[in-house]
């Protein structure tokens, strides 16, 4: 056990590292000369002042030690550079004052997912191939083949302009707002990353829980006279759900960096919005930064994922 | 019965979990300046174009118009609220002027008059420049405004990434408090229209110099100044709210004291669907855009208000002449002339809203002429192919290729969805001529403009036609002058000025006498002879065509229909202000009806 924990950590710290090599060496393939993302376009260059920021930013090092100094700073300070765009404000804090509403953007899109897809799942195994499985069928098929920035803006045209329920822009901060004004400003965004995630997760449940009711102990279950409820739900979910496990894991990591199409139609300060703006203004660090810091919660949770799997399942376990 | 109940439940939750969150509680003085020279006549040199601007009649509102908030979205985040630093667009003018005082400021005609300045003067031959500030002026930390301040404050702007740009481009050489409240700025070059200098960001805006020395960092989120509203939160990407400044200086024309909302709320929101829904939902009820698509689907909404402005910035692309083939004027006159202006306008959704540009000047500027507009190469398919083919067919053809074979073109705009249409109109009748091989190219903003910049020392750039913007409602020698000078130092020796050189001349044209006319203009403060000058400068690049034009850019702010006050803003001397030129509002005078 201790040795696969072992294993799957060096594992962690390998990708880790791969990844930030290859962020590294993406974005000094990038055309352009960084000093145009720090010095205002229409500005003239003082050659003093370039020479002064290249000197400030290391640029005038090579790429090897500039990258030696990024790792240096960000293993043992935690210091993932300093933006250069908004010159002075660290990446590590914008990563930090971010990651709250990419998190709970993600989170909340699980949750409704899941909220939905396992009564969906279930009463699709349990109702195979009659008229309410074939509806909701049905409908995780539309959910799943809408893109989620078109049910972003068909959710905000719907509760925000016609029924004049929801703001479609803006976050509220819990700590400054509270949790109903956030989960107003919050909702809107996670249900439309979460339709795509219910449709797989419901779909997901049904297949293994069709698989998981021709099982004997599910038949004696029933032949004991349960109730149908008390069988789907304690003795074939559990059993069902490794996969979707798996996928959530897997996927929730995936939301992490896909909220950037969301955040950016609702306008939301999260990790996604902000990827998106260092990209298109060239702030290097704070792409290499986010991207570093999204693959390194991707690996974490999918590790996680796998040892929450051994846990579940014995049969993992023991082999 | 199993079934029913499941049935049930999905129903249940489905409502619960979209309604749940819907439901819940809301969140919901001065004395008369002016600009003066002593070289000159009567005109200010610095008058600009007038605006479209409609003048509100509205006075002043009474008492019961204090109060209120504004949420203001806006189509980008403040990358910094540093003058001094940070680089400053329209959203970042949005909220710096809010915080900030500037030292002039534009009345509806366009000339300068003082603003946080008191009055203004210069020199014979506009080297110095004298400055009386208005007393009684503090900033929103307590301390008072003074000459020293902008001594102090230039000390920061010379270190700063864009106050340095500032200085250099103004020529400010020193800054010397003469008085408690009185400034002489020296200049090494004559420059009448410093006064425009004193009204933009980097040199212009006024903030409290040891707070910004102090917390150079924390100033990009809660700066100083000593504007009608404080930043009282500021949450980078999301909201900053500023509040009002009990001890603003400037009172209306009744005598109350600006400015009259409580607070301002600016958002950033970058989708420009999502920003115009957010109007019209009620989310937010103000926004501004520079995009022409947004101002015809805004054209299509109830119940707000639209405050549309079209200055002088005018859309198109340019021609780096320092390469081949654009490096000869036959292919720069053909592409133009094959160029149609209506349908890239279309392209660009401004039909009907973006009036064809001739030139860097819109109809309503002082600066415009008829004489450029009439020899500028309008839309003539025929005429271009045919002086394409006399290119084309020159044995001593500037690229250097084989006679009768089609010239390349790298065709290269940021990946803007309207620009992409745009584009592919040109490319598509560039291709017609069947003298044209078009190669697409989008790359981010950045990187385009890095690609016009160049790298030292040339500063030639790696652009072929690209898509550009030029000009705007400032002094002509604000934009133009920059980009006329030699953009290298072969040319500058070539042409006897060793020491001018423009990285911001992006096209690389060079012409002795457009120089020497730019230069010129800022020799004077006599519009007559300024608008001569920036007349044969336009002329000349009518003849020449470093760039073409498409339309001149339509922007707008739009509001809920209960939002006064963005037009008809008084200046200190009781003239009407500029408005809203370029989408930057003015929020002194903005209040909120019942």
């Amino acid at each position: 056990m201790i040795k696969m924990l072992g294993l799957r950590l060096a594992r962690l710290v390998a990708t880790l590292f791969a990844v930030s090599v290859i962020t590294f060496a993406m974005t000094l393939l990038l055309p352009g000369d960084p000093i145009n993302a720090i010095l205002p376009p229409t500005t003239e260059r003082d050659p003093q002042i370039v020479a002064q920021i290249r000197e400030e930013y290391g640029l005038d090092n090579n790429i090897a030690v500039r990258y030696k100094d990024w790792l240096n700073d960000a293993v043992l300070h935690q210091d993932l550079g300093t933006s250069y765009v908004t010159r002075g404000q660290k990446v590590t804090d914008q990563i930090k004052n971010r990651v709250p509403v990419t998190a709970q953007l993600a989170l909340m899109a699980v949750v409704i997912a899941l909220f939905f897809a396992i009564p969906i799942g279930v009463l699709g195994a349990y109702r195979q191939s009659k008229w309410d499985d074939q509806l909701t069928s049905a409908g995780m098929q539309v959910a799943l083949s809408i893109p989620n920035f078109i049910a972003a803006i068909m959710l905000g045209w719907l509760f925000a302009i016609k029924l004049d329920l929801l703001p479609n822009t803006g976050w509220a901060r819990i700590s400054k707002e509270g949790l109903l004004a956030n989960l107003k400003t919050s909702i809107l965004p996670a249900t439309a990353l979460a339709l795509t995630q219910m449709a797989i997760f419901s779909r997901l449940v049904r297949s293994d829980m069709i698989a998981t009711l021709q099982e004997n102990y599910i038949l004696s279950a029933r032949a004991k006279g349960l109730p149908d409820r008390f069988v789907l739900f304690r003795h074939a979910l559990r059993p069902s759900s490794l996969s979707l496990i798996t996928i959530v894991g897997i996927n929730f990591g995936a939301l992490l960096g896909g909220t950037v199409v969301i955040e950016q139609v609702f306008s939301l300060p999260g990790l996604g919005s902000k990827l998106l703006s260092a990209i298109s203004s060239r702030d290097i660090l704070m792409v290499q930064g986010i991207t570093v810091f999204i693959a390194t919660v991707y690996v974490i949770v999918n590790t996680l994922v796998d040892l929450l799997y051994i846990v579940i399942d014995p049969r993992i376990r023991r082999s | 019965m199993e079934k029913r109940r499941l049935a049930r439940l999905l129903a249940l939750l489905m409502a619960f979990a979209l309604v749940a969150a819907a439901c819940g509680g809301g969140s919901d003085a001065g004395s008369d300046g002016a600009v003066d020279s002593d070289g000159g006549g009567d005109d200010a040199a610095t008058t600009v174009p007038e605006t479209d601007t409609e003048v509100a009649t509205t006075v002043a509102p009474e008492a019961s118009k204090f109060g209120g908030e504004l949420v203001m979205a806006l189509e980008a985040e403040a990358t910094g609220l540093r003058p001094w630093e940070d680089t400053c667009s329209a959203p970042c003018y949005n909220m710096s002027i809010a915080v900030f005082d500037k030292l002039t400021e534009q009345d509806i005609d366009g000339n300068y008059q003082p603003y946080l300045a008191e009055s203004l003067s210069s020199n014979d031959d506009f080297t110095e420049w004298t400055m009386t500030l208005r007393p009684g002026v503090v900033f929103h930390n307590g301390v008072e405004l003074t000459g020293q301040t902008i001594v102090d404050m230039f000390a920061l702007q010379q270190e700063g990434a864009a106050g340095s740009g500032g200085i250099s481009a103004a020529n400010l050489a020193t800054v010397e408090a003469t008085g408690d409240l009185e400034v002489v700025y020296s200049l090494s070059q004559p420059n009448s229209a410093f006064p425009a200098t004193l009204s933009r960001a980097p040199v212009g805006m006024v903030f409290e110099p040891a707070a910004a020395a102090a917390d150079p960092d924390g100033s990009a989120i809660a700066p100083v100044g000593t504007g009608p509203f404080m930043v009282t939160d500021r949450d980078v990407d999301n909201e900053t709210v500023m509040t009002r400044n009990p001890n603003y200086w400037q009172t209306d024309a009744a005598g109350d004291q600006l400015p009259y909302l409580d607070s301002i709320v600016f958002r950033p929101t970058p989708d420009e669907g999502t920003r115009l829904a957010a109007l019209v939902s009620g989310t937010v009820n103000g926004m501004h855009t520079l995009r022409q698509s947004t101002i015809r689907d805004a054209r299509a909404e109830d119940g707000i208000s639209l405050l549309e402005f079209q200055g002088n910035n005018v859309g198109g692309g340019m021609y780096n002449t320092a390469v081949a083939p654009y490096d000869d004027v036959r292919v720069r006159r053909a592409l133009t002339m094959m160029n149609s202006q209506d349908k890239v306008i279309e392209a660009l959704g401004g039909t009907g809203i973006s009036d064809p540009a001739t030139q860097w000047f819109s109809k309503d500027s002082p600066w415009y002429s008829d004489k450029v507009a009439a020899a500028y190469p309008g839309f003539d398919f025929p005429g271009g192919q045919s002086l394409l083919q006399e290119y084309v067919d020159d044995p001593a053809r500037s690229d250097g290729k084989a006679v009768g074979e089609k010239i390349e073109v790298e065709l290269s705009c940021p990946p803007d969805p309207t620009l992409i249409a745009a584009m592919q109109v040109i490319e598509q009748a560039w291709t017609a001529s069947e003298l044209v091989d078009v190669n697409l190219t989008n790359f981010d903003q950045q990187t385009h403009i890095g690609y016009a910049l160049g790298a030292p020392p040339d500063f030639t750039g790696q652009h072929g036609a690209h898509c550009w913007r030029f000009s705007s409602d400032s002094d002509p020698s604000v934009d133009i002058n920059p980009a006329v000078a030699p953009p290298t130092p072969e040319i500058a020796a070539a042409a006897g000025i060793p020491d001018i050189v423009s990285p911001l001349n992006f096209t690389n044209y060079f012409d002795g006498d457009v120089f020497t006319a730019a230069v010129a203009a800022l020799r004077t403060d006599n519009f007559e002879e300024r608008y001569g000058l920036y007349e044969s400068i336009m002329l000349k690049f009518a003849e020449d065509v470093p760039g073409w034009y498409s339309g001149h850019t339509a922007t707008m702010i739009a509001t809920a229909e209960n939002v006064n006050g963005f037009n008809g803003w008084l200046l200190p001397s009781g003239d009407v202000g500029i408005g809203f030129p370029a989408a930057e509002g003015r929020y002194h005078e903005v209040w909120i009806s019942e």
